[in-house]
């Protein structure tokens, strides 16, 4: 170890782990948001509802089963299958008519629908603060790098990230939906020309990204407290990620999120007081040389 | 069709506003105007001060009222907007005609409200707004401050720091002003106390921050003796979940205002960090006197859950109102706040007086720090410090120094 420390300090190698683990839930939200306006061309502004209506039913979830670590893991499979259920209700209810008319309008829709959920969860939570517990296996920290403590939580996040792209890589590209959707992505009319069920495809994506949000919302629960306007906050940096890495393009989401977290840690590192400007500085930089994102936009 | 649609939401959203707005006061009436912000997430304290204030409403009005009249109130949702809060309370003034103002959260739409409360010469009492400037620079005779602010925190937490060993401090906080208004105060107020301590490093979040993990790791590697930490809201559960997560809370100690308080404890039940450092103006256990007790089951009766700090400032707020025109002996303006300045009642955690220049209610605070009781499914308050308010209120010759 000491020969890479030569190379990268201890402080700086702990601080960019501590990014990545930041930049695996600002991935999973961000895909989920990316994946469903790149095929269905809905910039869903829900996304942040829908990753807190997750937190907030991972907390119950939780309470539901006693709290402990049982509770966490039970959390992580209902939650983001409620939220799915929900996002499908929306889905079949009210997108499916939407989606030949503008932009604008899908964007007050999607805008409508935040408010909604964010009263309905004020309504059926209230406006107590909430708190996740972190299970036990990963309650602490381990020091790594030269010492520095590391919570073992974001460990865990740190491997969440990879298997969630590397699913998600698999459905896009291995699987005959994926396809689908990804040649509807381009040219809806011909792919509904050819004999496919388009709507039902869409309803998919549409699903398959909101499940995202939720399982960012179940992830982040532990390590804040669950609470109302957490959707804010989070909304405005998955559409910067978002915009950074090219819209609908999943693979720029991984980047965006890989370049929002690790300039903000690293940026933390170099100058403190003012490290809230890194992530926001990067963004205005690659708009200025990439004004349509880093990677391939399917718009 | 565009013409029936414009008709049609119209209509709607006047029916709605039917609904909301109470049409006909009782006659004979003390009519008390709230607006204060009902959604989001400021709710958490907010439906306490309201709580607490009702309480004391409906004692007041089962005793037959004040001269012979009863106190009836209205509630306005400023959303946590400004331009919003202003408005409302230009509403429940001109239209509702409302006696005496009260609210809020917000700090601009409390200072907003009392600008027009000025103007209009009408009690203005603030009852959660943290903002120095209510009662400093931009205070008037109008005005009422009913908790503590920014100014008076920093203090308070400084007389408490000033006896510790720390000498090597980092300051931390929420990139808006609650966050440098207590810094800074805390900062001032200390180092005037001990000049030999030294700021070694200073992080500043945005507001909303969530995950806290990147910024503690830096701190931690910078070592210093102790960390001030200014945030609000939000924020203290998740400082306190990343100090946790990241060891922080056990290699150096740290302060937070509200740290031990029930909205950011209770959450957390047993997994909070212990030994943090913190002040709070109200706990339902402490002072374990009987009119606290009484306090206490009287709001848990009602709301079934335990009365915190915005509670109590709802409470004695309407208490004050009651007993202000009581000794007035006459609904008059004027003569209520002449009546209020000096005046002294007792409250559940002991005599609170409105100070007489400036109109800033004079409350003891506590410091403490985090730490488990068998008796309760949560953390509370330990090593509990009172502070007097003559220790920690601002003099009256700096407050209306600032004025000008």
């Amino acid at each position: 170890m000491d020969a890479v420390y030569s190379i990268i300090p201890a402080g700086v190698l702990s601080q960019m782990f501590v990014g990545l683990s930041r930049t695996t839930i600002l991935f999973i939200v961000a895909s989920g948001l990316t994946l469903i306006l790149g095929v269905l061309r809905i910039p869903n502004v829900a996304h942040g509802s829908l990753y807190m209506i997750g937190a907030f039913t991972a907390f119950t979830v939780t309470k539901l089963f006693g709290g402990g670590s049982a509770g966490f893991w039970m959390a992580l499979i209902i939650a983001p299958l409620a939220v799915a259920l929900i996002s499908l209700i929306a889905e079949r209810g009210m997108f499916q008519f939407l989606y030949e008319r503008e932009h604008l309008m899908l964007l007050l829709l999607t805008f409508a629908f935040s408010l909604v959920f964010g009263d309905l969860v004020k309504l059926v939570w209230g406006g107590e603060y909430k708190s996740v517990p972190v299970p036990h296996i990963f309650q602490g920290f381990v020091p790594l790098f030269g010492g520095l403590p590391f919570p073992r939580y974001n460990l865990f996040l740190l491997i969440a990230g990879p298997v969630v792209a590397i699913l998600l890589w698999l459905l896009t590209n291995k699987t005959k939906m994926g396809k689908i959707a990804r040649a509807a992505a381009v040219d809806r009319e011909m792919v509904g020309a050819v004999g496919i069920n388009v709507s039902r495809v869409f309803a998919s994506v549409f699903v398959i990204g909101c499940y995202l949000a939720g399982l960012g919302g179940v992830l982040v629960a532990p390590t804040v407290s669950v609470t109302l306007g957490m959707d804010h906050n989070l909304i405005i940096e998955a559409f910067l990620i978002v915009i950074m890495g090219g819209l609908g393009n999943i693979w720029g989401a991984l980047l965006g999120a890989l370049i929002f977290g690790l300039t903000q840690s690293l940026g933390i590192l170099i100058w403190p007081k003012f490290g809230i400007i890194f992530p926001y500085l990067a963004v205005v930089v690659v708009l200025l040389f990439r004004p349509t994102g880093l990677l391939k936009s399917t718009w | 069709m565009k013409k029936t649609v414009f008709l049609s939401t119209s209509l709607v959203f006047f029916v709605g506003l039917l609904m909301v707005c109470p049409l006909a006061y009782a006659q004979n009436a003390i009519k008390v105007g709230i607006v204060d912000t009902y959604t989001g997430p400021a709710t958490t304290f907010t439906m306490d001060v309201l709580d607490g204030f009702k309480l004391a409403v409906n004692e007041i009005n089962a005793k037959g009222g004040v001269l012979g009249k009863k106190i009836e109130y209205a509630t306005r949702d400023e959303k946590f907007k400004p331009d919003i809060g202003l408005a409302m309370a230009k509403e429940l003034v001109l239209k509702e005609k409302v006696d005496i103002l009260m609210g809020t959260i917000n700090s601009a739409t409390a200072l907003a409200i009392s600008d027009f409360a000025k103007k209009e010469k009408l009690p203005f009492f603030v009852t959660f707004s943290k903002s120095e400037k209510i009662i400093g620079e931009k205070g008037h005779q109008y005005v009422f401050n009913m908790n503590e602010n920014t100014a008076m925190v920093g203090k308070a937490a400084a007389v408490a720091l000033a006896k510790k060993p720390y000498a090597k401090y980092w300051i931390a906080g929420d990139d808006y002003e609650y966050g440098h208004a207590i810094a800074d105060s805390l900062w001032n107020h200390l180092k005037k106390m001990k000049p030999q301590i030294q700021k070694v490093g200073e992080s500043w979040w945005k507001v909303g921050e969530a995950d806290f993990t990147p910024y503690i790791t830096q701190i931690l590697a910078a070592k210093p003796d102790f960390i001030i930490v200014a945030t609000g809201g939000a924020g203290m559960v998740n400082f306190q979940k990343a100090a946790k997560a990241t060891g922080l809370s056990q290699k150096i100690p740290f302060y937070q205002h509200t740290a031990i308080e029930l909205s950011v404890l209770k959450p957390q039940e047993q997994n909070a960090p212990e030994g943090v450092f913190g002040t709070a103006n109200y706990f339902f256990y402490y002072p374990d006197t009987p009119s606290n007790r009484a306090f206490v089951d009287e709001y848990k009766k009602a709301y079934n859950r335990e009365p915190r700090i915005g509670a109590l400032s709802g409470y004695m707020t309407a208490r004050f109102i009651a007993e202000g025109y009581k000794k007035a002996g006459k609904i008059d303006k004027e003569a209520l706040i002449k009546a209020l300045e000096g005046m002294s009642l007792d409250s559940p955690v002991g005599p609170m007086a409105i100070r007489g220049c400036d109109h800033q209610l004079e409350l003891p605070m506590y410091f403490g720090v985090t730490k488990k009781d068998p008796k309760y499914n949560f953390f509370v308050a330990g090593d509990i410090q009172v502070i007097q308010a003559k220790d920690y209120m601002p003099t009256c010759d700096e407050v209306i120094k600032s004025r000008k």
